[in-house]
Protein backbone atom coordinates (compact mmCIF):
# COMPACT_ATOMS: atom_id res chain seq x y z
CA UNK A 1 0.00 0.00 0.00
CA UNK A 2 1.20 3.53 -0.70
CA UNK A 3 2.57 5.47 2.24
CA UNK A 4 1.69 8.85 0.68
CA UNK A 5 -0.92 10.86 2.59
CA UNK A 6 -3.06 12.36 -0.16
CA UNK A 7 -4.99 14.49 2.31
CA UNK A 8 -1.80 16.32 3.27
CA UNK A 9 -2.00 19.93 1.94
CA UNK A 10 1.69 19.82 1.01
CA UNK A 11 1.12 16.74 -1.15
CA UNK A 12 -1.91 18.35 -2.80
CA UNK A 13 0.05 21.53 -3.49
CA UNK A 14 2.89 19.54 -5.00
CA UNK A 15 0.53 17.53 -7.25
CA UNK A 16 -1.31 20.70 -8.33
CA UNK A 17 1.96 22.32 -9.30
CA UNK A 18 3.09 19.26 -11.23
CA UNK A 19 -0.23 19.00 -13.09
CA UNK A 20 -0.16 22.67 -14.01
CA UNK A 21 3.42 22.39 -15.25
CA UNK A 22 2.52 19.34 -17.33
CA UNK A 23 -0.52 21.07 -18.84
CA UNK A 24 -2.81 18.31 -17.50
CA UNK A 25 -6.46 19.16 -16.85
CA UNK A 26 -6.81 17.19 -13.65
CA UNK A 27 -6.31 14.01 -11.70
CA UNK A 28 -8.32 11.68 -9.52
CA UNK A 29 -6.86 9.22 -7.05
CA UNK A 30 -8.89 6.75 -5.02
CA UNK A 31 -7.57 4.67 -2.17
CA UNK A 32 -9.30 2.44 0.34
CA UNK A 33 -9.78 5.30 2.78
CA UNK A 34 -10.81 8.11 0.46
CA UNK A 35 -10.51 10.02 -2.78
CA UNK A 36 -8.59 13.03 -4.07
CA UNK A 37 -9.72 15.01 -7.10
CA UNK A 38 -7.78 17.96 -8.49
CA UNK A 39 -9.20 19.93 -11.42
CA UNK A 40 -6.97 22.53 -13.05
CA UNK A 41 -9.36 25.29 -14.11
CA UNK A 42 -8.74 27.88 -16.82
CA UNK A 43 -6.37 30.49 -15.51
CA UNK A 44 -4.52 27.78 -13.59
CA UNK A 45 -6.72 28.01 -10.52
CA UNK A 46 -7.07 24.53 -9.24
CA UNK A 47 -10.14 23.08 -7.58
CA UNK A 48 -9.42 20.43 -4.98
CA UNK A 49 -11.83 17.94 -3.49
CA UNK A 50 -10.53 15.55 -0.85
CA UNK A 51 -12.88 13.15 0.82
CA UNK A 52 -11.51 10.82 3.42
CA UNK A 53 -13.69 7.99 4.59
CA UNK A 54 -13.30 7.37 8.29
CA UNK A 55 -11.06 4.36 8.64
CA UNK A 56 -13.11 1.42 9.95
CA UNK A 57 -12.13 -0.21 13.18
CA UNK A 58 -9.58 -2.96 12.61
CA UNK A 59 -11.37 -6.20 11.76
CA UNK A 60 -10.27 -9.59 10.55
CA UNK A 61 -7.97 -9.40 7.56
CA UNK A 62 -9.56 -10.19 4.19
CA UNK A 63 -9.58 -13.81 3.16
CA UNK A 64 -6.77 -15.00 0.94
CA UNK A 65 -7.62 -17.26 -2.01
CA UNK A 66 -5.04 -19.73 -3.23
CA UNK A 67 -5.41 -19.96 -7.02
CA UNK A 68 -4.21 -22.51 -9.56
CA UNK A 69 -0.91 -21.35 -11.08
CA UNK A 70 -1.66 -23.28 -14.30
CA UNK A 71 -4.10 -25.81 -15.72
CA UNK A 72 -4.11 -29.30 -14.22
CA UNK A 73 -6.03 -31.83 -12.15
CA UNK A 74 -6.53 -30.78 -8.55
CA UNK A 75 -5.52 -33.00 -5.65
CA UNK A 76 -6.12 -31.61 -2.17
CA UNK A 77 -4.10 -32.76 0.82
CA UNK A 78 -0.52 -33.83 1.03
CA UNK A 79 1.12 -37.22 1.53
CA UNK A 80 2.15 -36.25 5.03
CA UNK A 81 -1.30 -35.51 6.42
CA UNK A 82 -5.03 -35.93 6.01
CA UNK A 83 -6.99 -34.20 3.29
CA UNK A 84 -6.90 -30.47 3.86
CA UNK A 85 -10.55 -30.02 4.68
CA UNK A 86 -10.94 -32.85 7.16
CA UNK A 87 -10.37 -30.22 9.80
CA UNK A 88 -9.72 -26.53 9.85
CA UNK A 89 -6.00 -26.53 10.44
CA UNK A 90 -3.66 -23.71 11.01
CA UNK A 91 -1.31 -23.52 8.09
CA UNK A 92 2.06 -21.95 7.63
CA UNK A 93 2.99 -20.07 4.47
CA UNK A 94 5.22 -22.91 3.30
CA UNK A 95 2.67 -25.67 3.95
CA UNK A 96 1.59 -27.75 0.98
CA UNK A 97 -2.19 -27.77 0.73
CA UNK A 98 -2.47 -30.00 -2.30
CA UNK A 99 -1.16 -30.64 -5.78
CA UNK A 100 -1.89 -30.01 -9.41
CA UNK A 101 -1.30 -33.11 -11.51
CA UNK A 102 -0.01 -32.20 -14.95
CA UNK A 103 0.75 -35.40 -16.82
CA UNK A 104 3.23 -37.35 -14.70
CA UNK A 105 4.12 -34.29 -12.61
CA UNK A 106 2.66 -33.23 -9.29
CA UNK A 107 2.94 -29.50 -8.76
CA UNK A 108 2.74 -28.57 -5.05
CA UNK A 109 0.23 -25.91 -4.03
CA UNK A 110 1.63 -23.87 -1.14
CA UNK A 111 -0.51 -21.84 1.26
CA UNK A 112 1.64 -18.77 0.67
CA UNK A 113 0.23 -17.20 3.85
CA UNK A 114 -0.06 -18.34 7.45
CA UNK A 115 -3.60 -18.65 8.79
CA UNK A 116 -6.62 -20.88 9.12
CA UNK A 117 -7.59 -22.95 6.13
CA UNK A 118 -11.32 -22.27 5.95
CA UNK A 119 -12.45 -23.69 2.64
CA UNK A 120 -11.50 -25.95 -0.21
CA UNK A 121 -13.02 -24.47 -3.37
CA UNK A 122 -12.48 -27.17 -6.00
CA UNK A 123 -13.50 -30.80 -6.10
CA UNK A 124 -10.82 -33.48 -5.85
CA UNK A 125 -9.62 -34.60 -9.31
CA UNK A 126 -11.36 -31.62 -10.98
CA UNK A 127 -9.73 -30.12 -14.03
CA UNK A 128 -8.87 -26.57 -13.06
CA UNK A 129 -7.52 -23.73 -15.14
CA UNK A 130 -5.09 -20.90 -14.55
CA UNK A 131 -6.37 -18.64 -11.77
CA UNK A 132 -9.19 -20.91 -10.62
CA UNK A 133 -9.74 -20.61 -6.83
CA UNK A 134 -8.64 -23.71 -4.86
CA UNK A 135 -8.46 -22.80 -1.16
CA UNK A 136 -9.51 -19.99 1.13
CA UNK A 137 -7.31 -18.94 4.04
CA UNK A 138 -8.12 -16.59 6.88
CA UNK A 139 -4.75 -14.93 7.53
CA UNK A 140 -3.33 -14.68 10.99
CA UNK A 141 -0.62 -12.20 11.72
CA UNK B 1 8.16 -30.79 -54.30
CA UNK B 2 4.68 -31.94 -53.37
CA UNK B 3 4.31 -33.20 -49.84
CA UNK B 4 3.34 -36.75 -49.12
CA UNK B 5 -0.19 -37.06 -47.83
CA UNK B 6 -0.18 -38.93 -44.55
CA UNK B 7 -3.47 -39.94 -43.00
CA UNK B 8 -4.26 -37.33 -40.36
CA UNK B 9 -5.44 -38.54 -36.96
CA UNK B 10 -9.25 -38.71 -36.57
CA UNK B 11 -10.65 -36.75 -33.67
CA UNK B 12 -13.90 -36.18 -31.82
CA UNK B 13 -12.89 -33.15 -29.75
CA UNK B 14 -11.55 -29.85 -31.05
CA UNK B 15 -9.69 -27.33 -28.91
CA UNK B 16 -10.38 -23.80 -30.13
CA UNK B 17 -7.17 -21.84 -29.69
CA UNK B 18 -8.73 -18.44 -30.19
CA UNK B 19 -11.26 -16.02 -28.77
CA UNK B 20 -14.10 -13.69 -29.68
CA UNK B 21 -16.38 -14.11 -32.65
CA UNK B 22 -14.23 -16.72 -34.34
CA UNK B 23 -14.29 -18.95 -31.24
CA UNK B 24 -18.09 -18.83 -31.44
CA UNK B 25 -18.03 -19.52 -35.20
CA UNK B 26 -15.73 -22.55 -34.86
CA UNK B 27 -17.77 -23.90 -31.98
CA UNK B 28 -20.93 -23.74 -34.12
CA UNK B 29 -19.24 -25.61 -36.98
CA UNK B 30 -17.95 -28.31 -34.61
CA UNK B 31 -21.35 -28.77 -33.00
CA UNK B 32 -23.00 -29.17 -36.40
CA UNK B 33 -20.44 -31.83 -37.24
CA UNK B 34 -21.12 -33.66 -33.97
CA UNK B 35 -17.74 -32.79 -32.51
CA UNK B 36 -17.10 -31.78 -28.90
CA UNK B 37 -15.34 -28.50 -28.21
CA UNK B 38 -12.80 -27.28 -25.70
CA UNK B 39 -12.63 -23.54 -25.23
CA UNK B 40 -9.49 -22.03 -23.74
CA UNK B 41 -9.51 -18.50 -22.46
CA UNK B 42 -7.43 -15.89 -20.73
CA UNK B 43 -8.47 -14.38 -17.41
CA UNK B 44 -9.88 -11.36 -19.27
CA UNK B 45 -12.19 -13.68 -21.21
CA UNK B 46 -13.35 -15.70 -18.18
CA UNK B 47 -16.96 -14.57 -18.70
CA UNK B 48 -17.02 -15.04 -22.49
CA UNK B 49 -20.27 -16.76 -23.53
CA UNK B 50 -18.65 -19.39 -25.76
CA UNK B 51 -16.90 -20.80 -22.67
CA UNK B 52 -20.29 -21.63 -21.19
CA UNK B 53 -21.54 -23.45 -24.29
CA UNK B 54 -18.39 -25.53 -24.81
CA UNK B 55 -18.08 -29.12 -23.63
CA UNK B 56 -15.01 -28.08 -21.62
CA UNK B 57 -13.53 -24.69 -20.87
CA UNK B 58 -10.17 -23.98 -19.34
CA UNK B 59 -8.35 -20.82 -18.37
CA UNK B 60 -4.83 -20.99 -19.76
CA UNK B 61 -3.27 -17.78 -18.53
CA UNK B 62 -3.48 -14.12 -17.65
CA UNK B 63 -4.95 -11.43 -19.90
CA UNK B 64 -1.77 -10.79 -21.85
CA UNK B 65 -2.03 -12.64 -25.19
CA UNK B 66 1.64 -13.55 -24.98
CA UNK B 67 0.92 -15.51 -21.80
CA UNK B 68 -2.35 -17.08 -22.97
CA UNK B 69 -3.46 -17.26 -26.61
CA UNK B 70 0.13 -17.13 -27.87
CA UNK B 71 1.46 -19.54 -25.26
CA UNK B 72 2.09 -22.73 -27.25
CA UNK B 73 2.90 -24.84 -24.18
CA UNK B 74 -0.26 -23.76 -22.35
CA UNK B 75 -2.38 -24.61 -25.40
CA UNK B 76 -0.79 -28.03 -25.85
CA UNK B 77 -1.15 -28.74 -22.14
CA UNK B 78 -4.84 -27.76 -22.31
CA UNK B 79 -5.33 -30.15 -25.25
CA UNK B 80 -3.66 -32.94 -23.31
CA UNK B 81 -5.63 -32.33 -20.11
CA UNK B 82 -8.98 -32.19 -21.91
CA UNK B 83 -8.37 -35.04 -24.34
CA UNK B 84 -8.75 -32.86 -27.43
CA UNK B 85 -7.66 -34.56 -30.64
CA UNK B 86 -7.33 -31.45 -32.77
CA UNK B 87 -6.56 -27.76 -32.44
CA UNK B 88 -8.28 -25.10 -34.52
CA UNK B 89 -6.18 -21.92 -34.45
CA UNK B 90 -8.79 -19.59 -36.00
CA UNK B 91 -7.13 -16.47 -37.43
CA UNK B 92 -4.43 -14.25 -35.93
CA UNK B 93 -2.58 -15.46 -32.81
CA UNK B 94 -0.83 -18.78 -33.73
CA UNK B 95 -2.78 -19.53 -36.90
CA UNK B 96 0.20 -18.96 -39.21
CA UNK B 97 2.90 -20.08 -36.81
CA UNK B 98 4.74 -23.00 -38.41
CA UNK B 99 6.46 -23.97 -35.14
CA UNK B 100 3.08 -24.27 -33.41
CA UNK B 101 1.60 -26.36 -36.25
CA UNK B 102 4.67 -28.59 -36.03
CA UNK B 103 4.39 -28.92 -32.24
CA UNK B 104 0.70 -29.85 -32.55
CA UNK B 105 1.51 -32.55 -35.11
CA UNK B 106 4.40 -33.85 -33.00
CA UNK B 107 2.05 -34.09 -30.01
CA UNK B 108 -0.04 -36.53 -32.09
CA UNK B 109 -2.87 -34.02 -32.58
CA UNK B 110 -4.42 -32.71 -35.78
CA UNK B 111 -3.70 -29.08 -36.63
CA UNK B 112 -6.77 -27.76 -38.45
CA UNK B 113 -4.83 -25.95 -41.11
CA UNK B 114 -2.02 -26.66 -43.54
CA UNK B 115 1.20 -28.44 -42.66
CA UNK B 116 3.99 -26.60 -40.88
CA UNK B 117 6.11 -26.75 -44.04
CA UNK B 118 3.36 -25.10 -46.13
CA UNK B 119 2.97 -22.33 -43.55
CA UNK B 120 6.71 -21.82 -43.51
CA UNK B 121 7.02 -21.79 -47.31
CA UNK B 122 4.21 -19.25 -47.76
CA UNK B 123 5.38 -17.18 -44.78
CA UNK B 124 8.59 -16.38 -46.61
CA UNK B 125 7.41 -14.00 -49.33
CA UNK B 126 10.36 -14.76 -51.62
CA UNK B 127 9.84 -18.53 -51.56
CA UNK B 128 6.08 -18.00 -51.92
CA UNK B 129 6.61 -15.84 -55.00
CA UNK B 130 8.96 -18.45 -56.48
CA UNK B 131 6.32 -21.16 -55.95
CA UNK B 132 3.63 -18.98 -57.53
CA UNK B 133 5.75 -18.19 -60.59
CA UNK B 134 6.42 -21.92 -61.01
CA UNK B 135 2.67 -22.60 -60.91
CA UNK B 136 1.84 -19.85 -63.40
CA UNK B 137 0.25 -17.49 -60.86
CA UNK B 138 0.76 -13.88 -62.04
CA UNK B 139 3.13 -11.92 -59.79
CA UNK B 140 4.17 -8.29 -59.39
CA UNK B 141 7.17 -7.46 -61.68
CA UNK B 142 10.39 -8.07 -59.75
CA UNK B 143 12.72 -11.04 -59.13
CA UNK B 144 11.88 -13.99 -56.89
CA UNK B 145 15.20 -13.66 -55.11
CA UNK B 146 16.38 -11.69 -52.10
CA UNK B 147 17.76 -8.22 -52.67
CA UNK B 148 21.52 -8.08 -53.06
CA UNK B 149 23.74 -6.37 -50.48
CA UNK B 150 25.53 -4.60 -53.34
CA UNK B 151 24.09 -1.04 -53.69
CA UNK B 152 24.97 -0.90 -57.40
CA UNK B 153 23.08 -4.13 -58.09
CA UNK B 154 20.06 -2.79 -56.15
CA UNK B 155 20.11 0.39 -58.24
CA UNK B 156 20.33 -1.57 -61.49
CA UNK B 157 17.38 -3.72 -60.45
CA UNK B 158 15.22 -0.69 -59.56
CA UNK B 159 15.96 0.86 -62.97
CA UNK B 160 15.11 -2.41 -64.67
CA UNK B 161 11.74 -2.69 -62.84
CA UNK B 162 11.04 1.04 -63.20
CA UNK B 163 10.18 3.57 -60.47
CA UNK B 164 8.21 3.69 -58.24
CA UNK B 165 9.35 0.45 -56.62
CA UNK B 166 8.51 -1.04 -53.24
CA UNK B 167 11.02 -2.64 -50.86
CA UNK B 168 9.52 -5.39 -48.72
CA UNK B 169 10.72 -7.63 -45.88
CA UNK B 170 10.68 -11.30 -46.92
CA UNK B 171 9.22 -12.22 -43.53
CA UNK B 172 6.78 -9.31 -43.39
CA UNK B 173 3.07 -9.07 -44.02
CA UNK B 174 -0.08 -7.23 -43.03
CA UNK B 175 1.31 -3.95 -44.29
CA UNK B 176 4.40 -4.01 -42.07
CA UNK B 177 8.04 -3.99 -43.22
CA UNK B 178 7.66 -2.21 -46.53
CA UNK B 179 8.70 1.11 -48.04
CA UNK B 180 7.77 2.80 -51.33
CA UNK B 181 10.63 4.41 -53.28
CA UNK B 182 9.43 6.99 -55.81
CA UNK B 183 12.84 7.92 -57.24
CA UNK B 184 16.45 6.77 -57.43
CA UNK B 185 17.79 9.32 -54.93
CA UNK B 186 15.81 7.78 -52.08
CA UNK B 187 16.62 4.15 -52.84
CA UNK B 188 19.67 3.35 -50.69
CA UNK B 189 18.30 4.96 -47.55
CA UNK B 190 14.97 3.12 -47.98
CA UNK B 191 16.77 -0.20 -48.38
CA UNK B 192 18.90 0.39 -45.27
CA UNK B 193 15.89 1.41 -43.14
CA UNK B 194 13.68 -1.46 -44.29
CA UNK B 195 16.50 -3.97 -43.79
CA UNK B 196 16.97 -2.85 -40.21
CA UNK B 197 13.21 -2.91 -39.58
CA UNK B 198 13.01 -6.41 -41.05
CA UNK B 199 15.90 -7.60 -38.90
CA UNK B 200 14.26 -6.27 -35.74
CA UNK B 201 10.60 -7.06 -36.47
CA UNK B 202 10.82 -10.35 -38.35
CA UNK B 203 14.19 -11.76 -37.29
CA UNK B 204 15.55 -11.75 -40.85
CA UNK B 205 17.08 -8.89 -42.83
CA UNK B 206 16.07 -10.49 -46.13
CA UNK B 207 14.35 -8.03 -48.51
CA UNK B 208 12.92 -8.11 -52.00
CA UNK B 209 11.91 -5.47 -54.53
CA UNK B 210 8.82 -5.14 -56.69
CA UNK B 211 7.10 -2.66 -58.95
CA UNK B 212 4.86 -0.39 -56.87
CA UNK B 213 1.35 -0.25 -58.27
CA UNK B 214 -0.29 3.18 -57.94
CA UNK B 215 -4.02 2.47 -57.80
CA UNK B 216 -4.57 -1.22 -57.27
CA UNK B 217 -7.55 -3.03 -55.78
CA UNK B 218 -7.11 -5.87 -53.27
CA UNK B 219 -8.66 -9.02 -54.68
CA UNK B 220 -8.57 -12.45 -53.01
CA UNK B 221 -9.18 -15.97 -54.18
CA UNK B 222 -10.37 -18.53 -51.63
CA UNK B 223 -9.10 -22.09 -52.03
CA UNK B 224 -10.01 -25.34 -50.34
CA UNK B 225 -7.75 -28.41 -50.62
CA UNK B 226 -7.94 -31.88 -49.12
CA UNK B 227 -5.27 -34.41 -48.20
CA UNK B 228 -5.96 -36.48 -51.32
CA UNK B 229 -4.68 -33.99 -53.87
CA UNK B 230 -8.07 -32.40 -54.63
CA UNK B 231 -8.39 -28.62 -54.69
CA UNK B 232 -11.04 -26.09 -55.68
CA UNK B 233 -11.36 -22.32 -55.63
CA UNK B 234 -14.52 -20.80 -54.20
CA UNK B 235 -14.70 -17.50 -56.04
CA UNK B 236 -13.20 -14.13 -55.28
CA UNK B 237 -13.52 -11.22 -52.86
CA UNK B 238 -12.74 -7.54 -53.00
CA UNK B 239 -11.11 -6.26 -49.81
CA UNK B 240 -9.95 -2.88 -51.10
CA UNK B 241 -11.79 -0.90 -48.43
CA UNK B 242 -8.89 -0.65 -46.00
CA UNK B 243 -7.66 1.75 -43.36
CA UNK B 244 -3.99 1.49 -42.44
CA UNK B 245 -3.80 -1.88 -44.23
CA UNK B 246 -6.67 -3.22 -42.10
CA UNK B 247 -9.75 -4.37 -43.98
CA UNK B 248 -12.98 -2.64 -42.99
CA UNK B 249 -15.54 -3.88 -45.53
CA UNK B 250 -15.27 -6.92 -47.79
CA UNK B 251 -17.46 -8.10 -50.61
CA UNK B 252 -17.91 -11.08 -52.89
CA UNK B 253 -17.64 -11.26 -55.80
CA UNK B 254 -15.23 -8.43 -56.63
CA UNK B 255 -17.30 -6.00 -58.74
CA UNK B 256 -16.48 -5.37 -62.37
CA UNK B 257 -14.20 -8.38 -62.94
CA UNK B 258 -15.56 -10.74 -65.55
CA UNK B 259 -15.47 -14.50 -65.02
CA UNK B 260 -13.25 -14.83 -68.10
CA UNK B 261 -10.60 -12.65 -66.47
CA UNK B 262 -10.68 -14.27 -63.02
CA UNK B 263 -11.08 -17.93 -64.08
CA UNK B 264 -7.49 -18.50 -65.28
CA UNK B 265 -6.20 -16.90 -62.07
CA UNK B 266 -8.39 -19.18 -59.94
CA UNK B 267 -7.18 -22.20 -61.87
CA UNK B 268 -3.56 -21.13 -61.39
CA UNK B 269 -4.15 -20.84 -57.64
CA UNK B 270 -5.53 -24.35 -57.53
CA UNK B 271 -2.56 -25.60 -59.55
CA UNK B 272 -0.18 -23.87 -57.13
CA UNK B 273 -1.90 -25.63 -54.21
CA UNK B 274 -1.46 -29.00 -55.90
CA UNK B 275 2.19 -28.28 -56.63
CA UNK B 276 3.02 -27.36 -53.05
CA UNK B 277 0.81 -30.07 -51.55
CA UNK B 278 -1.35 -27.55 -49.75
CA UNK B 279 -4.06 -28.84 -47.38
CA UNK B 280 -6.99 -26.98 -45.85
CA UNK B 281 -8.29 -23.51 -46.61
CA UNK B 282 -6.14 -20.71 -47.90
CA UNK B 283 -6.37 -17.33 -49.55
CA UNK B 284 -4.34 -15.96 -52.44
CA UNK B 285 -4.12 -12.20 -52.17
CA UNK B 286 -3.65 -10.14 -55.34
CA UNK B 287 -3.30 -6.56 -56.35
CA UNK B 288 -5.46 -5.84 -59.40
CA UNK B 289 -4.75 -2.92 -61.67
CA UNK B 290 -5.62 -2.20 -65.32
CA UNK B 291 -7.13 -5.63 -65.80
CA UNK B 292 -4.11 -7.56 -64.53
CA UNK B 293 -3.59 -9.59 -61.33
CA UNK B 294 -0.40 -9.54 -59.29
CA UNK B 295 0.12 -12.07 -56.47
CA UNK B 296 1.16 -10.49 -53.16
CA UNK B 297 0.89 -13.25 -50.57
CA UNK B 298 -0.93 -16.36 -49.48
CA UNK B 299 -2.70 -16.53 -46.14
CA UNK B 300 -2.47 -20.09 -44.86
CA UNK B 301 -5.49 -19.89 -42.56
CA UNK B 302 -9.14 -19.05 -42.27
CA UNK B 303 -9.76 -15.37 -43.09
CA UNK B 304 -11.87 -12.95 -41.07
CA UNK B 305 -13.85 -12.28 -44.26
CA UNK B 306 -14.60 -15.94 -45.09
CA UNK B 307 -18.39 -15.42 -44.52
CA UNK B 308 -18.86 -13.43 -47.75
CA UNK B 309 -17.59 -16.43 -49.70
CA UNK B 310 -19.79 -18.75 -47.63
CA UNK B 311 -22.82 -16.60 -48.48
CA UNK B 312 -22.16 -16.59 -52.24
CA UNK B 313 -20.91 -20.18 -52.59
CA UNK B 314 -23.24 -21.81 -50.05
CA UNK B 315 -20.27 -23.75 -48.66
CA UNK B 316 -19.53 -23.81 -44.92
CA UNK B 317 -15.80 -23.12 -45.11
CA UNK B 318 -15.11 -23.87 -41.42
CA UNK B 319 -16.86 -27.23 -41.60
CA UNK B 320 -15.04 -28.04 -44.84
CA UNK B 321 -11.75 -27.15 -43.17
CA UNK B 322 -12.47 -29.49 -40.24
CA UNK B 323 -13.49 -32.34 -42.56
CA UNK B 324 -10.22 -31.95 -44.48
CA UNK B 325 -8.33 -32.17 -41.18
CA UNK B 326 -10.20 -35.43 -40.49
CA UNK B 327 -8.79 -36.78 -43.74
CA UNK B 328 -12.08 -36.69 -45.65
CA UNK B 329 -11.92 -36.08 -49.40
CA UNK B 330 -13.56 -32.90 -50.70
CA UNK B 331 -17.28 -33.39 -51.26
CA UNK B 332 -17.29 -31.20 -54.34
CA UNK B 333 -15.43 -30.73 -57.61
CA UNK B 334 -14.76 -27.38 -59.29
CA UNK B 335 -17.81 -27.79 -61.52
CA UNK B 336 -19.99 -28.00 -58.39
CA UNK B 337 -18.87 -24.59 -57.13
CA UNK B 338 -21.54 -22.06 -58.06
CA UNK B 339 -21.27 -18.57 -56.64
CA UNK B 340 -24.52 -16.66 -56.66
CA UNK B 341 -25.62 -13.18 -55.68
CA UNK B 342 -23.55 -10.61 -53.84
CA UNK B 343 -22.39 -10.43 -50.21
CA UNK B 344 -20.90 -7.72 -48.01
CA UNK B 345 -19.25 -7.95 -44.63
CA UNK B 346 -18.79 -5.03 -42.24
CA UNK B 347 -16.35 -5.40 -39.39
CA UNK B 348 -17.92 -3.90 -36.28
CA UNK B 349 -15.05 -2.68 -34.13
CA UNK B 350 -15.08 -1.35 -30.58
CA UNK B 351 -13.44 1.93 -31.48
CA UNK B 352 -14.17 5.61 -31.76
CA UNK B 353 -15.74 6.22 -35.20
CA UNK B 354 -13.72 9.42 -35.71
CA UNK B 355 -10.37 8.79 -34.05
CA UNK B 356 -10.43 4.97 -34.36
CA UNK B 357 -9.01 4.67 -30.84
CA UNK B 358 -10.05 1.38 -29.21
CA UNK B 359 -12.99 1.52 -26.82
CA UNK B 360 -13.22 -1.06 -24.04
CA UNK B 361 -16.00 -1.38 -21.48
CA UNK B 362 -19.37 -2.92 -20.75
CA UNK B 363 -22.03 -3.18 -23.48
CA UNK B 364 -25.09 -1.88 -21.68
CA UNK B 365 -27.61 -2.82 -24.35
CA UNK B 366 -27.50 -4.25 -27.81
CA UNK B 367 -29.68 -4.60 -30.91
CA UNK B 368 -28.57 -6.82 -33.79
CA UNK B 369 -30.40 -7.05 -37.10
CA UNK B 370 -32.19 -10.17 -38.26
CA UNK B 371 -33.95 -11.18 -41.45
CA UNK B 372 -33.54 -12.75 -44.84
CA UNK B 373 -29.98 -12.51 -46.15
CA UNK B 374 -28.62 -11.09 -42.88
CA UNK B 375 -26.07 -12.88 -40.72
CA UNK B 376 -24.24 -11.67 -37.62
CA UNK B 377 -21.14 -13.47 -36.38
CA UNK B 378 -20.46 -12.32 -32.85
CA UNK B 379 -19.86 -13.32 -29.25
CA UNK B 380 -21.13 -10.14 -27.61
CA UNK B 381 -24.32 -9.64 -25.59
CA UNK B 382 -25.79 -6.99 -23.32
CA UNK B 383 -23.61 -6.95 -20.20
CA UNK B 384 -20.54 -8.26 -22.05
CA UNK B 385 -17.34 -6.51 -21.08
CA UNK B 386 -15.09 -5.73 -24.05
CA UNK B 387 -11.55 -6.26 -22.75
CA UNK B 388 -8.85 -3.78 -23.73
CA UNK B 389 -6.18 -6.40 -24.40
CA UNK B 390 -7.07 -7.71 -27.84
CA UNK B 391 -8.18 -6.82 -31.36
CA UNK B 392 -11.17 -4.47 -31.38
CA UNK B 393 -13.35 -6.66 -33.66
CA UNK B 394 -16.55 -7.46 -31.76
CA UNK B 395 -18.92 -8.54 -34.54
CA UNK B 396 -19.21 -9.13 -38.27
CA UNK B 397 -22.34 -8.03 -40.05
CA UNK B 398 -22.85 -9.96 -43.26
CA UNK B 399 -25.58 -9.58 -45.87
CA UNK B 400 -26.41 -11.43 -49.08
CA UNK B 401 -28.77 -10.44 -51.91
CA UNK B 402 -29.22 -11.26 -55.61
CA UNK B 403 -27.36 -8.14 -56.85
CA UNK B 404 -24.70 -5.76 -55.50
CA UNK B 405 -27.17 -2.87 -55.36
CA UNK B 406 -29.65 -4.96 -53.39
CA UNK B 407 -26.89 -6.18 -51.06
CA UNK B 408 -25.84 -2.56 -50.42
CA UNK B 409 -29.42 -1.61 -49.62
CA UNK B 410 -29.72 -4.60 -47.29
CA UNK B 411 -26.50 -3.61 -45.52
CA UNK B 412 -27.80 -0.05 -45.04
CA UNK B 413 -30.92 -1.48 -43.42
CA UNK B 414 -28.89 -3.90 -41.32
CA UNK B 415 -26.57 -1.13 -40.12
CA UNK B 416 -29.58 1.04 -39.29
CA UNK B 417 -30.88 -1.81 -37.12
CA UNK B 418 -27.58 -2.33 -35.29
CA UNK B 419 -27.03 -0.63 -31.96
CA UNK B 420 -24.28 -1.21 -29.41
CA UNK B 421 -24.59 0.97 -26.29
CA UNK B 422 -22.06 1.57 -23.54
CA UNK B 423 -18.96 1.61 -25.73
CA UNK B 424 -17.98 3.41 -28.92
CA UNK B 425 -18.13 1.50 -32.19
CA UNK B 426 -17.39 2.25 -35.84
CA UNK B 427 -21.08 1.78 -36.80
CA UNK B 428 -21.67 5.51 -37.61
CA UNK B 429 -18.60 5.45 -39.87
CA UNK B 430 -19.85 2.30 -41.67
CA UNK B 431 -23.30 3.86 -42.16
CA UNK B 432 -21.70 6.91 -43.77
CA UNK B 433 -19.47 4.76 -45.97
CA UNK B 434 -22.45 2.84 -47.34
CA UNK B 435 -23.96 6.17 -48.45
CA UNK B 436 -20.83 7.14 -50.40
CA UNK B 437 -21.44 7.39 -54.13
CA UNK B 438 -18.04 6.09 -55.30
CA UNK B 439 -18.27 3.04 -53.04
CA UNK B 440 -21.83 2.51 -54.22
CA UNK B 441 -20.59 2.48 -57.84
CA UNK B 442 -17.85 -0.02 -56.84
CA UNK B 443 -14.30 -0.73 -58.03
CA UNK B 444 -12.63 1.73 -55.63
CA UNK B 445 -8.92 1.13 -54.99
CA UNK B 446 -7.03 0.39 -51.76
CA UNK B 447 -6.27 4.08 -51.14
CA UNK B 448 -9.86 5.23 -51.48
CA UNK B 449 -10.93 4.90 -47.85
CA UNK B 450 -7.95 6.87 -46.50
CA UNK B 451 -8.69 9.67 -48.98
CA UNK B 452 -12.40 9.58 -48.10
CA UNK B 453 -11.56 9.89 -44.41
CA UNK B 454 -9.20 12.81 -45.10
CA UNK B 455 -11.94 14.63 -47.01
CA UNK B 456 -14.44 14.05 -44.20
CA UNK B 457 -11.99 15.50 -41.67
CA UNK B 458 -11.25 18.54 -43.84
CA UNK B 459 -13.11 21.69 -42.66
Amino acid sequence: MSAIDFSDPATIAFLTEALTAAGASGLEISWPGGRLRIVIATGNEAGVDVSVTPRPAPTAQPLVVVKAPMAGHFYPGSPSRQAATDRLPSVLAADILGFLRVGPLLLPLCAGRAGILTKQLAEPDALVGFGDPLFEIEPQS
Amino acid sequence: MPETFDSPPRFDTVLIANRGEIATRIQKACRELGLKTVVVYSEADRQAPYGKTADSALCIGPSSAAKSYLNKDALLLAARLTGAGAIHPGYGFLSENAAFADAVEKAGLAFIGPSASSIEAMGDKISAKRAMIAAGVPCVPGPDTALSDDPAAVERLALEIGYPVIIKAAGGGGGRGMRVVPEAGLLQEAVALTREEARQAFGSPSLYMEKFLQHPRHIEIQVLCDTHGNAVWLGHRDCSMQRRHQKVVEEAPAPGISPDVIRPVGRACVEACRQIGYQGVGTFEFLYEDGAFYFIEMNTRLQVEHPVTEMTSGIDIVQAQIKVAQGDPLELAQADVKCEGHAFECRINAENPDTFLPSAGVITSLALPEGMGIRVDTHIHAGYKVPPYYDSLIAKLIVHAPTRAEAMARMREALAGTRVDGISTNIPFLRALFEDSAFTRGETDIHYLEQWLKQRRAP
